[in-house]
This record gives C-alpha cells, structure tokens and sequence, in this order.
C-alpha cells in the first residue's frame, strides 16, 4: 500500500516548518549567506505561516527579507542573567561591563556612519562617544591606547561580525590589536536596522531605576479588556514554555497560574506541533524537553569531562536534601576524580581544578533552571530529580516491574 | 511741526562708503530687508513714492511692526544708512493727529537700490541649484547647424559668423557654469550637508525626473554635438570661420593696438573652440565633460536612493537608534553588576536561543507506555535513563587512540601523473585511429598496443549494436570521445590487423572513426 502523495508533502511540509521554527528559536537572527544559509531558506519559505504563529502565540515580530530573518524574541522572564553576550570565539567568554558598553557605543557610530568603516575609525569615534559626561560619571574611560582596551574593541566587533551587522572587507582584528594595521568592513544597515528588539526605544524610557528600565523596554501597551488580558497570559506562558528549560509554578502569579491550569494542554501541544518538544508536566512546574536534544544552547546530560562532572554533580545533589556548600561540592568532585579521573582532561585532574570545575557545573545547573545559588549554597530545584541515580534505594523498589533497568542504571561499581 | 527730514548719514561721502549694506548688521535686519523689498516691488509697477502705511501694508505679517510708528522708525533708520530718501508729505489728511505727526513720503535712493541689486544677485547665486540646460544643448546644436552652413560659403560672412560663434560661447558659457553648479548641489543635497530631510524628500523626485530627463537629452544631443563639431574641425573648416570672427573682434581696436589685436583674438577664439570640443568630444585619452557629466549624474540617482532608505530607516525607528544604542551603553555602565548587565542585554537584544533539557527516545517510549500523572512529583517520576557508558566515562562512544593521519601526498602525486600519462596516451591514439579516415578494417595495417586497445573497445561497442542482417552500423564509445560508423562489405573478404603481440583477424569491414572531442574542441574554439 502507498502513501497518498498529499500525506508525504503534508508531512514534508510540517518536517520543514518544524526545521525553521527550532532554527529561529536557536538563531533569532539567521543571515541568507554563511553557515546558516539553508536554515534561512526554510524561514523564508515558511515566512507567513511563522509569523502568524508567533504573533498570535508570543507576540514576537518575524521580519523576514531577502538578507535577514529576525524573530524579535522578547523573553518573558526579565531577571535571567544566563544568556550574556559571549566572545565569538572558542572561549565564548561572557561579555565584561567595558564591553558591554564598548558594543553599544560601537552601534550608535555604526547607525550614525557611512554603509562601510575601518576599524581605526570607529575606534576613534567610539573615544569620542565615551566622553559622554553620563559615561565619564560612571567610571568609564576609553582612550583605546593600550593593547586590553584595543582588545576588547576586536571582541566588539567579532561579535557584530558574527551577528552579520558588519562584514570583513579587507585586513583583520589581530593586526589592530598589535597596532600594525587596520581592517575595513562593510555595514550591512539591515541587519543593524533590527538589531534591537524592545518594544520602545530605550532612550525614551525615563525610568532610573533598573528593574523599571527593564519593564518599560518590553511594556506592551495597556490591556483595558478581557480577551487582550487572556492574550497577554497566553503570550508571556507561551514565552517562558518555549525559552525556557523549566517552568516552576511557584515562579507564576495567581492569574497566569490559573490560566496554565486550565489552557496547559492547548499550549503545550500547540508548542509540539510546532517544534517537537515534549511537555513534562510534573507537580512543581512544566519542562518542554527535547527529544532531538538540539534546541538548546546548554546540554545536560552531555559528554565531555565537563559536562560529565555537570552530570555526576547533579546526582549528587539529587540526593541531597538541603542547600550544599562550594566546599562540599568540591570534596565531592575530588572523590569523583578518584573514580572516574581516568577520562577526564589532563587539567581536570590537576590538584585545584575542584574550584573551576564547580564553578562552572553550578553554572550549567543553574541555567537550565535545576539549581539555585543561594547564600547558604547551592539548592536543589525539583526539575533535578531527573538526573537521580538508580543507586536511590527507593527507586529500585519503585522501579522492580521494569525488569533489568534498575541493574542497567547501577554504572558504577562499587 | 517740523518739517525737517532725517538727514542721511553721510550720502555727499559718496562711493567709498557701504552705507546702503548697514542694514544687514543691524539687529531687525529681517524688517530692513522686507521694506526695501516692498519697494523694489513697488518700482516695479512703477510706483515711486511710498508712504508709511503703504509700507507697512506691504509688509509680510510676520514681521511687521504693529504700530505704524515701527514702521516709520525703520524707514528713518535707512533713511539715515542712505537707502531711502525722504521728502515732505504733502498730501491732505483727515485727522488731526495725522496733521500733528510729522510726515514724509519715502523713495529709493540709487545708493538703495544699488544694495538691493547686489543683495539680489547674491541670494540668487548661493539658491541657485544649479540646473542642466536641456534647452541649451538644442542651442547649441543649431548654432553648430549654422557655423556648418557659413563654412560652406567660400566667403562666409563676418558678421554672421561673428554672431553664430558669439551665440555658441554664451550658450555654452551659461551651460558649463550651470553644470558646475549642478554638480555642487547634487553633492550637497547627496551629502545631506545644510539640507533638511523635508527639503530632500520634496527635492527628491523632482531632481530624479529631471536627472532622467538631461541625461536623455545628453546622451542624444551630445552625440549629434560631437557629430557637428567633428565635422568643422574636419579639414581644418572652422578655422576661417575662427580668424574671421577674430578680424572683426580686432577692427573695433584702438591703432595701438591694432598689431598684436587680432592675434590675441585668434588665439581667444581658437582656446573657446578647444574648450568646446574638449566638452563633448574625448581626445587624448581625457573624458569629455559631458561624458563625465553624464556618469555623475547616473550615478547620483542610486546614490540618491540611497539617502532616501537611510532617511526611511532613519524614520521607521521609532526613535533615534543612535541615541538608543548611546542609552544603553549608559545603563550599561551604571548596571549594578555583571547579572544585571547579563539581563539588560537579553531584554535588549533578544539573540538568545532557546534552552531546554532533553530527553531521549527510551525514555519517551517508556513514558508513553507508562505514563506519569500530572501531579506527580520530578522526585517520584521516574528518572531520566542515562547510558551508563556517559555516566562512567563522560562520553558514548569508547576512547581509543585516534589512528595516525597517513600522509597520502606522494601516492597522491603519483596516480595523477600516471592519469595523466594515460590520458595523452589515449588522446595520441584516439587521434591516430581518427586520422585513418574512411577505410577498411584491412586498411588499418599495423597498430601499436594502445591504439588497439582503443580500436578493439570501439569495436566491441559497435558490434554489440550488431543484429543478424545488419549492413550498417554507427555507435559512440561508451565514454563519448569517439564514434565508429561500421558496415558490412559484400566480398567476403577477411582483414588482418598487426599488432606487436600478435595479428588480429576478421570479416573485413568499411570503417570510418571521428574523434569526437576534436570536433568538440575545434566548435568551443570558433
């Protein structure tokens, strides 16, 4: 028997819009040239019925032109502080406060410029800028002089590199760096055009204190009626199911709680449809999880000694019942390089490495919402409980029906 | 009553003095300027005296004075710079005041009106755009028409020659000077320098329309231009005309002059006609003018596109993106900490990807077969199964040592020449059997090894189109470089081919082999 031909495009169909939606939830900004060129296509070619879904469901813009596709990507959660803007390159290192501030004065000469700069250039009027008397008052001096300073300029624009608002014509960053040269770039003003995303441009919004900036860059307008309210409700749940790694109830209001009570199945299977996340929905919140394991900027469980100290950490503190201190986790993760330090990197099993690869698997833990840092220490989120080991008493009588999976998780020998 | 006018300041000083411009340095300048307009206006319609109500009547309503008392104060004040003159009022009056008031009819000095004329020519110079005369190129083109003519006649007459060229240099004087000014405001207006954006929108599609239209005009006219001026400087016609409008130039000249007179107006004349023909006609490797022209003025329009999008995109924002992105390097620096900082550039941005937890496909089957409660605790859900080759080792797949890389250049090397070696040995062939012509397979005679091997493949691909009762037969190798056309003789007879292993036999044959790629290479090469 064979398929109709209207089912296999009907799936077809669905597989590519499934393929574009996770794409642009993972790049917001996809570019027509470069590596992300195949992906754009699929975004261009399912422009219309994305944008529908994205408006109706989340409110975000899709604007899509022969160049660029940008989804205007509003997070529903103001206060998340694990997504910085991190170094294009290897070490992907978070951006510091210089250069924060160096990007975006970096930005206002761009959007001011000509269509191409030199890298000389706009060093110079970026001096210029920091002479903001604002800028001055918050401590922030740029003279571009020293080597650090030049350096952090190259990390700038690597970045707007990467993000396609600039595009290498000619010489390159490190020449600069070392004061024996100047690179030259094309400004591609599309892409600078969508660039920001907020709701109001930030220099009309008045407010001085932080949390209040942060509100007004994403205030919507008001919602003077029932069905706008319940729209508002199902954007910002609809946000948060697909941004981010858990949902807790306890982090929801009371009207956004009763709302997800009563419409969970609708948005979470409306999510499904869409980009193939599965809905966990447990007691304490809803995690949409990845059977793809590809949407995601952060793995867990991933390979790597890194990730695999991430790994055994989280079981540990599955077990746990309380807050555990740094100095706990690191006797821990010495113990863990006794047994499993044989596969891990040469650096990781140097005495003293316990601190940074803490550090590091907290942070993990923390992003994808199984941890909290507290001053007491590192808590425990409910979410964690599904990297617990089979070790747990409780699970191999829980687990006795399903045959050799208990003896299966049981990996160590002791 | 005093019948006293105000005294101008100082008119008998006369020519050395700049009186008459006082005015531009005065504080109400824009007054100033506005009543010396209503009079000039009035000149114009013939009106010589003015009076103060008529003045301040005149006056545009933004700046004119409420009481007629500013008024007269103003026309004092350039009564006294010497731009006005004032004379006794004479006329009747109806009120009493009026009667009491002292009053003066006013009138342009020549002083006055001198300024007024400069000050006019200065306002139009720095306004002037600058626009291409299509109208002047037609001009030109009959001006050139009729130098053509006269250079006909075997006696061309002064006079008019005198006239034509006069025409073609004034003509062509006002269309360079206005090409320069052109070309200036196109840049200012491109450059947005002391240009508003309501002033460039509104310019915008006047001046593409217009670019359009001159650079028809320029393209059509010029080349009829060029065509013209060939064809005087075409065994030497145009240079009579030149010395003719040159004598009589000179004959106006004083008897001292009258030695070197004509002389320095040959050489005037003969410059004009290199500048002119230097305009439309590319010589000595320089561009023509109006070839230069015409490139700026085509490549203004993109450029012109190009300031309208970035003036569009400048509107689109809904506020200054500059001023924005100044904002934000702000709240940048004042950012509590680096949490914060990490926040304000999510919101801002929104380049974050999607983070979520995975779950893999063993999982899911079990969950589907067994599925948890909603209100189920993570603690009490059954756990993530995690392969407990990750657990152990931090990764899936068994570590070993990576096989060493093997460095394949040589053997690389070595198969490529080989290839290549074949490649001319086959072509060699390939040619050999092609050069045979239309022969018979007895004809062929002796082969060397390769050019057999080639034979016998061809063969083979020609047999195995071969049915019983067939006389006649054409097939390509099976790698498309040859074709062999093969048929049957009626003799009977047998061919033998030599090769150095050994002599091949057979039916003989009438064979005919075209190299294929020849022909291919001889066609790409036409």
């Amino acid at each position: 028997m064979t398929t109709p031909l209207a089912e296999v495009l009907d799936g077809q169909h669905a597989a590519e819009l499934r393929k574009a939606a996770r794409a642009l939830l993972k790049h917001p900004l996809l570019l027509a040239r470069g590596p992300s060129a195949d992906e754009f296509r699929l975004v261009r070619r399912h422009a219309s019925e994305l944008r529908a879904w994205f408006d109706r469901n989340t409110g975000w813009a899709l604007q899509v032109d022969s160049g660029t596709a940008r989804l205007g990507k509003i997070p529903a959660r103001l206060g998340d502080a694990t997504h910085p803007a991190r170094e294009a390159t290897r070490s992907a290192a978070p951006f510091t406060r210089r250069r924060y501030v160096l990007l975006c004065l970096a930005l206002a000469c761009l959007e001011r410029g000509e269509a191409q700069i030199a890298l000389g250039r706009l060093a110079d009027q970026v001096v210029l800028e920091a002479a903001d008397s604002h800028l001055v008052a918050a401590g922030i001096e740029f003279t571009l002089d020293r080597r650090d300073e030049r350096l952090d300029l190259a990390a700038v624009v690597r970045l707007l590199l990467s993000l396609g608002v600039l595009r290498r014509v000619a010489g390159d960053e490190d020449a600069y760096v070392s004061g024996a040269g100047d690179a030259l770039y094309d400004v591609e003003r599309r892409v600078l055009g969508g660039l920001l995303a907020t709701r109001r441009g930030p220099s009309t919004v008045r407010a001085a204190e932080w949390e209040e900036r942060l509100a007004e860059l994403t205030a919507e307008t008001a919602l003077d009626s029932d069905e706008l309210r319940f729209r508002a409700l199902r954007r910002s749940l609809t946000r948060r199911l697909l941004d981010d790694p858990v949902l807790y109830y306890d982090e929801l209001d009371d009207a956004e709680l009763a709302y997800l009570t009563r419409q969970r199945g609708f948005l979470t299977a409306r999510i499904t449809e869409l980009t193939g996340l599965v809905a966990e929905v447990r007691a304490e919140g809803i995690a949409m999880v990845d059977p793809d394991d590809d949407l995601t900027d952060v793995r867990m469980p991933e390979s790597g000694t890194r990730g695999h100290v991430t790994l055994l950490l989280a079981e540990h503190l599955a077990a746990a019942a309380g807050p555990v201190g740094t100095a706990e986790l690191m006797r821990r993760v010495a113990e863990l390089a006794a047994e499993h330090g044989g596969f891990w990197s040469k650096s990781a099993r140097e005495p003293g490495a316990e601190g940074e690869l803490v550090e590091q698997a907290v942070v993990r833990l923390a992003a994808l919402g199984l941890v909290a840092r507290t001053p007491e220490g590192v808590v425990p989120r409910p979410a964690l409980a599904r990297y617990a080991v089979g070790e747990a008493v409780v699970l191999v009588s829980r687990t006795e029906g399903a045959g050799g999976v208990p003896a299966q998780r049981k990996a160590s020998p002791r | 009553m005093d019948e006293t006018p105000p005294k101008p300041a100082s008119p008998a000083e006369g020519s050395g003095s700049y009186g008459p411009f006082a005015h531009l340095t005065a504080p109400n300048v824009l007054v100033y300027r506005s009543v010396m307009r209503a009079f000039l206006v009035a000149k114009e319609r013939f009106a010589v005296h003015l009076r103060p109500e008529d003045v301040q009547a005149a006056l545009p309503v933004g700046i004119r004075p409420v009481e007629l008392d500013g008024v007269v104060k103003a026309l004092d004040s350039l009564v006294g710079w010497g731009n006005l003159r004032a004379d006794p009022d004479t006329g009747r009056v109806t009120a009493v005041e009026d009667f009491y008031r002292k009053r003066f009819i006013y009138q342009l000095t020549r002083e006055g009106e001198a300024a007024e004329q400069a000050l006019s020519a200065y306002d139009e110079a720095l306004g002037r755009r600058g626009a291409l005369q299509a109208v002047a190129l037609h001009d030109i083109v009959t001006q050139l028409r009729a130098l053509l003519v006269l250079a006909a006649e075997d006696e061309p007459d002064p006079a008019k020659t005198h006239l034509a060229l006069d025409g073609l240099v004034s003509r062509f004087a006002a269309l360079a000077d206005n090409a320069r000014a052109f070309m200036g405001s196109l840049q200012r207006t491109i450059d947005l320098h002391d240009v508003g954006e309501e002033v460039f929108l509104a310019y915008k599609d006047q001046l593409i329309q217009y670019l359009e239209r001159f650079i028809q005009d320029l393209i059509t006219l010029g080349a009829r231009i060029a065509r013209l001026i060939t064809e005087l400087e075409d065994g030497g016609r145009i240079q009579p005309l030149l010395r003719a409008a040159a004598a009589r130039e000179a004959a106006d000249a004083t008897p001292q002059e009258a030695a070197y007179a004509e002389q320095a107006a040959a050489e005037r004349w003969a410059e004009r006609w290199t500048g002119l023909a230097a305009w439309f006609l590319s010589r000595d490797g320089r561009e023509s003018q109006s070839r230069l022209l015409r490139g700026r003025a085509l490549g203004a329009i993109p450029q012109l596109l190009a300031v309208v999008r970035a003036l569009n995109e400048r509107r689109a924002g809904r506020s200054d993106r500059s001023a924005d992105f100044r904002t934000l390097a702000r709240w940048f620096a004042e950012a509590p900490d680096d949490g914060a900082r990490h926040q304000l550039w999510r919101v801002a941005f929104g380049l974050y990807p999607a983070r979520h937890l995975s779950v893999d496909a063993e999982t899911l089957a079990a969950r589907s077969a067994r599925p948890e409660a909603a209100s189920t605790p993570w603690a009490d859900a059954e756990p993530l199964r995690i392969s407990p080759q990750l657990r152990r080792t931090g990764s899936y797949e068994r570590r070993g040592k990576p096989r060493k890389v093997e460095d394949r250049q040589e053997a690389r090397r070595l198969l490529a020449e080989t290839a290549a070696k074949q490649a001319a040995e086959t072509a060699a062939a390939r040619a050999r059997l092609a050069a045979t012509g239309s022969t018979r397979l007895s004809g062929l005679g002796e082969l060397d090894p390769v050019s057999f091997r080639l034979f016998l493949r061809l063969l083979g691909d020609a047999l195995a189109t071969w049915r019983p009762g067939t006389t006649h037969t054409t097939a390509a190798s099976s790698d498309g470089s040859m074709e062999i056309r093969l048929s049957a003789v009626p003799d009977g007879s047998t061919a033998e081919i030599r090769t150095p292993h050994g002599t091949f036999r057979g039916p003989d044959h009438a064979i005919e082999i075209v190299d294929l790629t020849a022909g291919a290479e001889w066609s790409d090469g036409r």
